[in-house]
This record gives C-alpha cells, sequence and structure tokens, in this order.
C-alpha cells in the first residue's frame, strides 16, 4: 500500500471562549472514529481569558490497522508554511496566521469568519483605530491556495448556535478533510448537549463551503456621502435639532464659502452640520425620549415584543450644564467661578432615571421641551461665536490654499466628547487654532497646511495630550477638574 | 472550580487493556494511578493543573484507593510532603508549574534530597517554557544538577510519557533519590492515547494505616548527617540511578544509515526534531531517520557510556537542547573529553542560545551541521521551504502593510476586578499615579491595554514585598496589588508580616474574589462559604472574612473593605489610601466573586426558571449610537471585550461609536464608569422582564399610555 508521505496539519485560531477547544475535540473525535492516528495539542493557559489561542492537530489519513506496528511521529508544534488547514475564527486572528507565514499558497486552505472582534488597542483609540480589513481579505486571497471567508458568526447567531460548528462545517464542506460528512456530524451528536443547533450551524458552514449556497453576502458599506447631500443630511439635521431658521443659518455659512469646490465646501458642511448641533442637555433629553430610540434598546437587547423593557438612562449633570443652559450673562459668570475654583465636576449628581418610566420619561422629556429657549442660552453664543472664528479661517485660508483650508476645517472633529473630554478636545482645538491656524509660524501655506494635520494626529494620539504639547513646542492648557497642588 | 472532570475521572478507572483517550497530563494521573501512589499533592498553574483538579473532584474513588489528595497553599507545602516518602516506603507525587513553583519548592527540594528517600517520590513540573509561557523562561535542569534530583523529559507521546512516570518510581526506589518529571506546555495538554493498566492500592494507604517510623538520625537532613549524604549521593545514588537507567533503557537509540554523525535530543523535543528531519528530506511520516538519532528521556543523570558508545566511531553529533544555558552539553563534552572520543560536539554553536526550538530552528541547525560534516547530502529541499517560508512572511507583511495590533489576554466579560483598576485609573487623575508593584493573578492583566499600570512583577504574592523598598525612597506612597490567591500563596508572611515589623508605609490592594482564578478558580482557605453560594449569582466572597481576620490577628489598623463594582466609593478609599496623613501600612480588601464561579451557578439556574415559565430580568448595558461621538474613553475605562466599537450609523460622523455586543453579563461596570468618571450620557441599562408576569404586563400597557417605549 501506498502511504502518504505525510500527516495533514490543522491549525485553529480562536479566542477565548469560542470552543476552540470543542472543535478541536469534534475532530480528534471524527478521525479517531475512523481508526485515523491522530494528535491535537493546544496552548490554552492564561490565553483562555478571552486573548488569542491556537489548537494544533495532526491526522495520518490512513487506518492504523493497515499500518502494522508502524506508528506515524506528529509534531505537537506547528510549522510555517507547513499547514494544510488554517482555520481562524476572526479576521484580525486570521491575519496574524498570515503575518506569522502559516497560510502559504502551496497548500494552506484558509477557512476563517470575517467577522470582527476589535483588540483593545483598535478601539480604545480617541478616532478610528481599527485595523483596515480589507488588507487581510486581500491578503488571504492572495496567499492561501483557497481561501473559505465569509460571515461564520452571523451564521452561526442564525442557527443559534456557536461559531465553531459554522467554521467544523465549513472546514468539513471544503474538502480538506479526509473525514467524510457523517463522520463529522457524528462526532458532533456524540458530544451530546447543544448538539442539534451545532449539526444546525455545521450544515450551513459546510454547504457555503462546498459551493452549494450562499455566503452570506457582507453587509454593504455606505458610501460617503457627495457634497450635496451632506449639505441636506446637514439641513435636515438642524431643523430637527432647532427648527428652520437654524437650518437656514447653516445654508448661509454653507454659501458664505463661495464657490471653492466640492470637497471643501463639503468637508466644511459637515464639520459645520456636527458642530452646529451640539451635544446639550436639551439635545440628549431629546435623543433619548424618541419612539425611535426605546425601539433600538429594544432591538438591541434582544427584548421580544410581548417582553416589558426598562431603560434606566446614567446620567450626571453638574455645573456646566445648568450654566450652558443660562443665560449668557449668568452662565458666564458661573462658569467661570467654578473654573476658577475647580468646580466643574464638583457638583455633578449621579443619576439612575428609568425612562421607560412614567416620571422618568417626562423629567426627561420636560428638558427637551426647553429647545425654544437654546438660543438663548450660554452655550449657544460660545458655540456660535467659536464656529464664526473657525468658519472665518476656513474662509481666509480657502482663498490662499485650498488644502490648508481642508486642515482647518477637520479640526472640528476634535470637538467631541462631554464633561472632561470635551473640555479636553476644545483645548486641544484651541490650542492649534491659536498657535497653527491665526499665528502661523510659517508664511507658506503647505507647510502650515502640514503642521496643522500633525498636530491634529497629535492630538488624537493620546489622551493625556503630551504628543499635542510635543508637536506644539508648549503646553496645552486645558481646565482641569480640580486645582493641582 | 471552573472545569467539571466528570468523564475524565471515569477514564481514570480503566483496567487492563482498555484504551486510554485524553490529555498528556491526565495520562499522568492514570499512570500514578497504576503506580500505586498513596500519595498526591501539588499547587495548580498551567499546564498541570488539571492533574491536581481531577484528582481533587475524584476524592471518592481516591477514597477507595487509599490515596491521599491535598491542594496545597503552595509548592513549598507541597515538595515538603514528599517527606512521607523520607521514613517510609510510599510512593507519592506532587506537581506545579515550573520554574516558578520550583522556586518556591526549592528549599524543601534541597533537604529531600540531601536526606533521599525510601519510597519513589515524583515530582511532575509542568515546564512552562517558550511559545504561550506565562513566567519567567529559565530551565528547571538546574534544580536536578544542584540538587541531585533525576530529571526525566519523555518523548511527548502518552505511552512513553506513562512508561516514565512509572519507570520513575522505579528509578526514584533503585536509588532513593527524588525523581522530577519534566513535561512542556504542550506534552500536558496533547490529545492521544495508549493502552491502560488496572490501578494498584498501596500497601501503605489511608486505607492501610501504619505505625510511625523509628528514630534514624541518618534520615535527618541535619549535621552530621548531611556530610555523609552529601558523598552518600554522588559515591552510591548516582551509580545506582546511572545502572537503572542503562539496564531499563530508558534513553532510546534510533537507527540511521548515515552513521558518521548522530543526533542527540531531549527527549521531550523529539517530535519537533522529526518534522524538522521530515522537512529536509530525511525521515519519513514513522520517524524512520536516516540520520541515527538518541533520544534522553533522563536528561539527569546522562550514563556516561551510553555517550560514549553512541559518540564513539562519528565524526560529529548535534546536541538539540532547549534553554540555556547548556548543561547537558558541558556535561557531554566533559564525558567525551574525558574517555578522549574523538566525534566533534556540535550544540549551542549552530543552534540559538535562548528561546524554544522550533522545527524552522532545527532546520537551519540542521542544515549547518549536514552541510559540514555530510557534504554529499542534498539538503535542497530544506533550503527551499526555508526561503519559501521566509518569502511568503515577507509577502504577508507587504500585503497588511502594517503589524497587526495583538491581542492579549483580558479580564473576563463580568470580571469583578476589572472596576478596580478603573476607579484607580481614575483616581490617578487627582493623586497622580503612584509607583505600583504587581504579582501574579488575573490582576496582572491590568499591565495591558487600556490601563497599562505595574512597576513591577517579582513573583506570586510578592507585590508587596518588592515595594519594600521603593516607598522610603517616593514622595508617593507606593501601590502594591495582588489577589487572594497570592495572599495566601505567599503574600501574607512575605508582604503583610515583613512590612508590620519594619513598619512599612504603603498600600495593600486585595483581590478578594474568592479563588485561585487564573489557575481555574481552585478554592483557597478563604473561599466563600458552600452555603453563601447560591444560584443567584450574586457575589458570596463578603460571606468570608478569613482575608480581614487575618489581617487584624497581625496587627494591622487600616483595613477597608470595599466592593469592588462600588467604583465611586474604591476611587475614593484608593485616594484616601494614597493620601492619608496616617502611617503604616494600608489594606484595601476589593471584594466581588469571580465572575466564572458566579456565572457557573447562575446560568443553570436562570436556564431553568425560564423554562419553567418562572419570571426572570435580564439585563444588558448599551450604547446610545446618537449621543455616543465616538471619542472611546469610555474604552479607555474597561476594555471589556463587550464594551466594543461599531461603524457609526451617522452619515456625517466617521469615527467609529462604541457598542456594547452581545455576551454583555450585565455587570454594571459601564454605568458605574460613567458616574465616576462623568463621561458622558451615552449609557443605559436595558432590563428585559422575560416571562412577564400578568402585572408586568398590565404596568407595561399603561405606560404605553404615556412613554413611547
Amino acid at each position: 500500500m501506498n502511504l502518504p508521505d505525510r500527516s495533514l496539519t490543522v491549525l485553529i485560531a480562536a479566542l477565548g471562549g469560542e470552543g476552540g477547544g470543542v472543535m478541536a475535540d469534534w475532530l480528534m473525535q471524527a478521525a479517531t472514529a475512523r481508526g485515523y492516528p491522530a494528535q491535537a495539542t493546544s496552548i490554552p493557559g492564561v490565553a483562555q481569558r478571552t486573548g488569542a489561542t491556537t489548537y494544533y492537530l495532526e491526522i495520518y489519513p490512513v487506518r492504523r490497522e493497515s499500518l502494522g506496528r508502524r506508528e506515524p511521529v506528529m509534531s505537537l508544534t506547528p510549522s510555517p508554511g507547513n499547514v494544510d488547514v488554517m482555520v481562524a475564527s476572526e479576521l484580525l486572528e486570521a491575519g496574524r496566521a498570515l503575518q506569522n507565514g502559516y497560510v502559504t499558497p502551496d497548500r494552506t486552505t484558509l477557512i476563517a469568519s470575517t467577522h470582527r472582534i476589535y483588540a483593545t488597542a483598535e478601539k480604545m483609540q480617541m478616532a478610528d483605530g481599527r485595523f483596515p480589513e480589507e488588507r487581510v481579505l486581500d491578503a488571504a486571497r492572495q496567499l492561501a491556495k483557497h481561501a473559505v471567508l465569509f460571515d461564520m458568526r452571523q451564521l452561526a447567531q442564525q442557527h443559534g448556535t456557536v461559531i465553531n460548528a459554522v467554521l467544523f462545517g465549513a472546514m468539513a464542506g471544503a474538502g480538506v478533510l479526509p473525514l467524510p460528512r457523517e463522520a463529522c456530524e457524528a462526532a458532533i451528536r456524540r458530544s451530546g448537549r447543544g448538539a442539534e443547533a451545532s449539526l444546525r450551524g455545521f450544515a450551513a458552514g459546510f454547504e457555503i463551503a462546498a459551493g452549494e449556497r450562499a455566503a452570506p453576502a457582507p453587509a454593504a458599506r455606505a458610501l460617503p456621502p457627495a457634497t450635496r447631500e451632506i449639505i441636506d443630511l446637514g439641513a435636515a439635521r438642524l431643523r430637527d435639532y432647532q427648527g428652520e431658521a437654524y437650518a437656514q443659518l447653516f445654508l448661509a455659512r454653507v454659501a458664505s464659502m463661495g464657490d471653492v469646490g466640492a470637497e471643501l465646501v463639503g468637508e466644511t458642511a459637515r464639520a459645520l452640520a456636527l458642530w452646529m448641533s451640539y451635544e446639550d442637555i436639551i439635545r440628549v433629553a431629546d435623543l433619548k425620549t424618541r419612539p425611535a430610540r426605546f425601539a433600538r434598546v429594544r432591538r438591541e437587547a434582544g427584548a421580544g415584543d410581548d417582553e416589558p423593557l426598562h431603560v434606566i438612562d446614567h446620567l450626571k449633570p453638574g455645573v456646566e450644564e445648568l450654566a450652558s443652559l443660562l443665560p449668557p450673562f449668568l452662565g458666564r459668570r458661573l462658569q467661570s467661578w467654578a473654573e476658577r475654583n475647580g468646580k466643574l465636576d464638583a457638583y455633578n449628581v449621579g443619576m439612575r432615571v428609568k425612562t421607560s418610566g412614567v416620571f422618568g420619561y417626562l423629567l426627561v422629556r420636560s428638558l427637551a421641551w426647553l429647545k425654544p429657549w437654546r438660543p438663548s442660552s450660554y452655550r449657544y453664543a460660545e458655540e456660535q461665536a467659536l464656529i464664526e472664528r473657525w468658519l472665518a479661517a476656513v474662509r481666509a485660508a480657502a482663498a490662499r490654499h485650498p488644502p490648508l483650508a481642508l486642515e482647518i476645517a477637520a479640526c472640528a472633529g476634535l470637538l467631541k466628547g462631554y464633561g472632561e473630554t470635551h473640555r479636553r478636545g476644545k483645548a486641544n482645538f484651541l490650542a492649534i487654532l491659536d498657535a497653527l491656524v491665526e499665528n502661523p509660524a510659517t508664511a507658506d501655506p503647505a507647510a502650515q497646511a502640514e503642521a496643522i494635520r500633525k498636530a491634529r494626529a497629535a492630538a488624537l494620539a493620546d489622551p493625556e495630550q503630551r504628543a499635542l504639547e510635543r508637536t506644539l513646542g508648549r503646553p496645552v492648557t486645558w481646565l482641569r477638574t480640580e486645582k493641582t497642588r | 472550580m471552573e472545569r467539571a472532570f466528570a468523564a475524565e475521572i471515569e477514564s481514570l478507572k480503566l483496567g487492563d487493556g482498555a484504551v486510554f483517550r485524553g490529555e498528556g497530563i491526565l495520562a499522568v494521573t492514570k499512570a500514578l494511578l497504576q503506580s500505586g501512589v498513596s500519595y498526591v499533592g501539588g499547587y495548580q498553574g498551567a499546564p498541570v493543573s488539571h492533574l491536581l483538579d481531577v484528582m481533587v473532584q475524584a476524592r471518592d474513588y481516591m477514597d477507595e484507593l487509599g490515596v491521599h489528595v491535598e491542594a496545597c497553599t503552595n509548592e513549598a507545602s507541597a515538595a515538603a510532603m514528599l517527606g512521607a516518602s523520607i521514613a517510609y516506603p510510599v510512593r507519592g507525587a506532587v506537581t506545579w508549574k515550573s520554574i516558578v513553583g520550583t522556586n518556591v519548592a526549592a528549599d524543601a527540594l534541597s533537604y529531600l534530597s540531601t536526606a533521599g528517600v525510601m519510597g519513589g517520590a515524583l515530582i511532575i513540573a509542568g515546564e512552562d517554557y517558550g511559545e504561550g509561557a506565562s513566567v519567567a523562561l529559565e530551565r528547571t535542569h538546574a534544580y536536578a544538577l544542584k540538587s541531585q534530583l533525576w530529571m526525566l523529559d519523555p518523548r511527548p507521546d502518552l505511552p512513553t510519557i506513562v512508561r516514565m512516570v512509572e519507570k520513575g518510581f522505579e528509578l526514584s526506589e533503585a536509588s532513593s533519590t527524588p525523581v522530577i518529571v519534566d513535561l512542556r506546555i504542550r506534552a500536558c495538554h496533547v490529545q492521544g492515547e495508549f493502552a491502560a493498566r488496572a490501578n494498584r492500592a498501596a500497601a501503605l494507604s489511608t486505607r492501610h494505616r501504619g505505625a510511625p517510623a523509628g528514630f534514624d538520625y541518618e534520615r535527618l537532613s541535619h549535621p552530621p548527617a548531611t556530610f555523609r549524604q552529601e558523598k552518600h549521593k554522588i559515591e552510591v545514588r548516582l551509580p545506582a540511578a546511572r545502572r537503572f537507567i542503562a539496564e531499563q533503557k530508558l534513553n532510546e537509540s534510533f537507527p540511521g544509515d548515515l552513521e558518521g554523525v548522530g543526533i542527540i535530543v531531549q527527549g521531550g523535543l523529539y517530535n519537533t526534531l522529526q518534522r524538522a528531519l521530515h522537512l529536509l528530506g530525511l525521515a519519513n511520516a514513522f520517524g524512520e531517520s536516516r540520520v541515527p538519532i538518541l533520544a534522553l528521556n533522563v536528561v539527569y543523570p546522562l550514563v556516561p557510556e551510553e555517550i560514549t558508545s553512541y559518540c564513539a566511531g562519528k565524526r560529529a553529533v548535534l546536541l538539540l537542547e532547549e534553554g540555556q544555558p547548556e548543561f547537558i552539553e558541558q556535561d557531554i563534552a566533559t564525558t567525551l573529553r574525558r574517555s578522549d572520543v574523538q566525534a566533534r560536539l556540535h550544540g549551542k554553536d549552530l543552534m540559538a542560545m535562548a528561546g524554544e526550538y522550533s522545527a524552522e530552528l532545527m532546520v537551519q541547525g540542521l542544515r549547518r551541521f549536514l552541510g559540514e560534516h555530510e557534504p554529499r547530502l542534498d539538503l535542497g529541499g530544506g533550503a527551499r521551504w526555508l526561503e519559501s517560508v521566509d518569502g511568503v512572511r515577507k509577502r504577508a507583511a507587504a500585503l497588511l502593510g502594517a503589524p497587526l495590533p495583538a491581542r492579549p489576554p483580558n479580564f473576563c466579560i463580568g470580571c469583578p476586578e476589572r472596576p478596580v483598576f478603573a476607579a484607580l485609573k481614575i483616581a490617578e487623575k487627582k493623586t497622580g499615579r503612584p509607583h505600583i508593584s504587581g504579582d501574579i493573578g488575573c490582576h496582572a492583566f491590568a499591565t495591558f491595554e487600556p490601563f497599562s499600570m505595574g512597576n513591577s512583577i517579582l513573583g506570586y504574592g510578592m507585590s508587596l514585598a518588592s515595594a519594600a523598598a521603593v516607598g522610603p525612597m517616593m514622595a508617593k506612597r507606593p501601590l502594591a496589588v495582588m489577589g487572594d490567591g497570592g495572599f495566601w500563596h505567599n503574600g501574607l508572611l512575605s508582604g503583610v508580616a515583613s512590612s508590620l515589623l519594619n513598619k512599612g508605609d504603603a498600600v495593600l490592594l486585595v483581590m478578594k474574589n474568592g479563588y485561585a482564578s487564573a489557575t481555574g478558580t481552585q478554592e483557597l482557605i478563604s473561599s466563600p462559604p458552600k452555603d453563601a453560594r447560591d444560584a443567584s449569582g450574586r457575589s458570596a466572597v463578603h460571606a468570608d472574612r478569613t482575608i480581614e481576620n487575618a489581617l487584624a490577628g497581625l496587627g494591622v489598623k487600616w483595613v477597608k473593605t470595599v466592593h469592588t463594582y462600588h467604583v465611586a466609593e474604591m476611587q475614593k478609599t484608593l485616594s484616601e489610601a494614597l493620601t492619608t496623613e496616617e502611617g503604616g501600612l494600608k489594606v484595601i480588601v476589593a471584594e466581588g466573586e469571580c465572575q466564572l464561579e458566579r456565572q457557573r451557578r447562575a446560568k443553570p439556574e436562570v436556564a431553568r426558571r425560564l423554562a419553567a415559565g418562572e419570571r426572570v430580568l435580564r439585563v444588558k448595558y448599551g450604547v446610545d449610537e446618537d449621543t455616543c461621538t465616538g471619542d472611546h474613553s469610555c474604552i479607555r475605562l474597561s476594555g471589556c471585550p463587550t464594551l466594543t466599537v461599531k461603524d457609526n450609523p451617522d452619515p456625517l460622523r466617521r469615527d467609529p461609536v462604541a457598542t456594547v455586543i452581545e455576551g454583555c453579563v450585565g455587570c454594571g461596570l459601564c454605568g458605574e464608569n460613567a458616574h465616576a468618571a462623568t463621561l458622558c450620557p451615552s449609557f443605559y441599562r436595558a432590563e428585559v422582564v422575560q416571562n412577564p408576569s400578568m402585572l408586568d404586563r398590565a404596568v407595561a400597557r399603561l405606560r404605553a399610555l404615556v412613554v413611547p417605549a
């Protein structure tokens, strides 16, 4: 008998809690039941605690009884360039397998779910720190001999099972295992609990990988809106925010840009619409009490139509929120008193408001009813003044050097968040506006634009502002919540 | 305990001829029973936790066999347990994670090996070295050498591992010396099979008790006996061991046609070597190699005659020895020089001095070795493989464009320790960051993002002790973080008692989660009483006050117990402890039961109540996507796997918004953080009433008249 030269190797990359170990057991079970010598190893340890973890199997696809007394020697560790089936339960982990050389064009079938579970390092960034998915997908298609890529998490959810069942199905369906479908299914059945759901997930994965049914289409990424659309969206947003007059103010401000090119008008309008609809207590109260919001919470919490739902909001208004609602002369005084005495966060009242209850709803809704008062408030006055100052800078730059104007317009993106986060963002914005926009060290607009771009990136690089301070070469002063000793 | 071993316990009972299928470390457990052990002990830690865990869970069966099982409080007490084999003819085994466990056990091991043993004494050491290791990278081998403990490093297949455990007891008895069975991580976790034999009940056991031994000074590690014992080790026990190893052929020689060269390999590396030879085209799938191999299942002591007879007549020999320094290479070199065998000896000159030996590294080393000593051999296949691997990695790097973000382990969803570090991060804004001395345990995950905290880690339970000399030199008081596992393992004496004796002024933060959680939630002396662990899944750790009482008993004046989920209170307590004028040791007991244990109790209960149609309140947190501005400050205070980001649904915004995905257990940290840090108003708590009562429905209908929910 002509014996195969080597064992089939399977490397599984999973995250803790996804059932990677169970899948390895299924494979072992199926192989052993066929009489094939097989071996599995893993590095669980603390990696079980939600970190990346791997399982490695080797299967020698010949029944033991036809081997006589010979026993294949199997490796306990995978080696790069030597993996037949690479399984990844998540896209970034597939990327890691690519990076480590475990996926090679001569032999590796890559089976990976395309959904993302973001690493802490990706999601904690102040702006968008996500690793570009397209690059991983592209590399996967180029480096694998055969790649089976689809969103298996979604499929698992659809079938009420765990992703390992779908992955196992895809593995079997891709035709790379020396195990018939029935053997795999028998292994799942033997594991008992949850077997029926697992089998449904297995079948779905199998049929998609075998080309018997189509993979779920990836959710289409919305294209960024074009300039005309941005202006319409902005006007609609501000009509909703404060009424027709406010929307007209927005349109007038956009018109004041003049004919400076679609990109610049679009970017400025986008930033302007967001800024003009700043998140004050009235806005938050309004958004929190809309029917659409309750419907969304119901959806996100997975509540059935007949299941009563309680929604409790965590609100903590303080001096700043109060001052923002007062008439400018009073608000300004309160705010500057609080700033001088380090009391900005001193009197915040932590509230757990049951917005879905009658009392809680009316309490929050009543704040939303303050909308007509907003134009007379302190914060309104402050925001409009700063908007005009920024817009003037954008217009002036547009006349000189449009790329510079784009950079200035983009700086408005630094204004976000609430409370201390917002104060810090505003301090960063003002520091850049003052140092690089209004008092530039260079007369060359291209150099100025570059300096602003760098400063903006630095402002988003770390929440402690050290990078921005290094870039500007001076401290960024902002209002700390308490006086430092 | 995190894992239940019902099926595994059954496989421990298998009799003659049955096929045992399972994990390496459980095969070892079975082998202990087949060898007729009277007692087993140890301290948990990957990769050997399962050995002890399964035995603890199989208490009834162990009773039947008369085996005493002890879950020791640290490795020193485990090593000291082997003292039973000094004066009595009983077999016993202990286990721990090495190098760390062996370090802790070292004192007892010195005395044990000096006195020598009457009954076979085995130490099952989980060698946590190389990929996936979580400890300092050092070799257990050093202890074998300095204490004259024999060390087995079996080929990593179940039949060999089992045979070596059984032979280990015989070797121990034949040479009156304790034996270390060293198993690498993957060998402990390897799934395979072996033909079982029936378990043996020991003659002297908990079922058949004997009389205390008479006085025999020669069994005491005490001068002047110690002087005689040292000589005895070298003059009697060592030769006896070598004789046994040679006679029983514990080391295995595999022939090959390229007789002019040879490879000597640690048994544990044998399979990787086979893969490397296969890649070079020098071995087939069945391990039939063209290069002769000597696999050392016993790495200490070596049998000089075995080495010289293997090397005699060869031009050159390559030794594959993982880790540093190259103890075996030095040993062999000495042997060859003394006996004037002229084979060239290669080892660390061709292979890396440090780090795990992968097949890739071995292929590189073998190419150099064979290139020099078998120059006519075609090694082109190996070269092409190395090149292609290199090429693929480069292509992948180019296509990916940037290194991928790392994904280190993290606190579990709902972990009660996460809120403590959130509180500390908030407290730091006012107090400034203190020197933080870290420890071993789940809380060490705070060294990763988003917390990135800690200035040193010096071992299990060592955090307070390692801050002793920092405090007196710092403007700010240092903070030592310790788990309850570490507290009982070592911290109470090394840290607390020492700080009190020296009137230290530091802050100790003890994570009272009730278990040794990182290793699989094993029980501690301060684990909550069983009747306090109810099916509601509420934290039960408040029901045990052993830690607080121990601190009070030692004389700590400033002790505050704070529930970890009270983030604002925790923040206040931390600030106070770090800044108060009061001197002396200040201890904050951060109380909150390990969520793995809580969920383990609550999940079946919730499932039962749902099935029975009873009312269940399910809690999930969420983020309002239209008020979230995408600054992610909430994530920087949490790092919870279920608090993540998604595409911004607002077409005018670009940065992703925060979102809470499925898997959220409703622990409440999001809301606590939003309040404690005054983050933002976007977080909500959703309570879904499952199986609502009539009253629930009626109230909901009335409410709907006003609220559009």
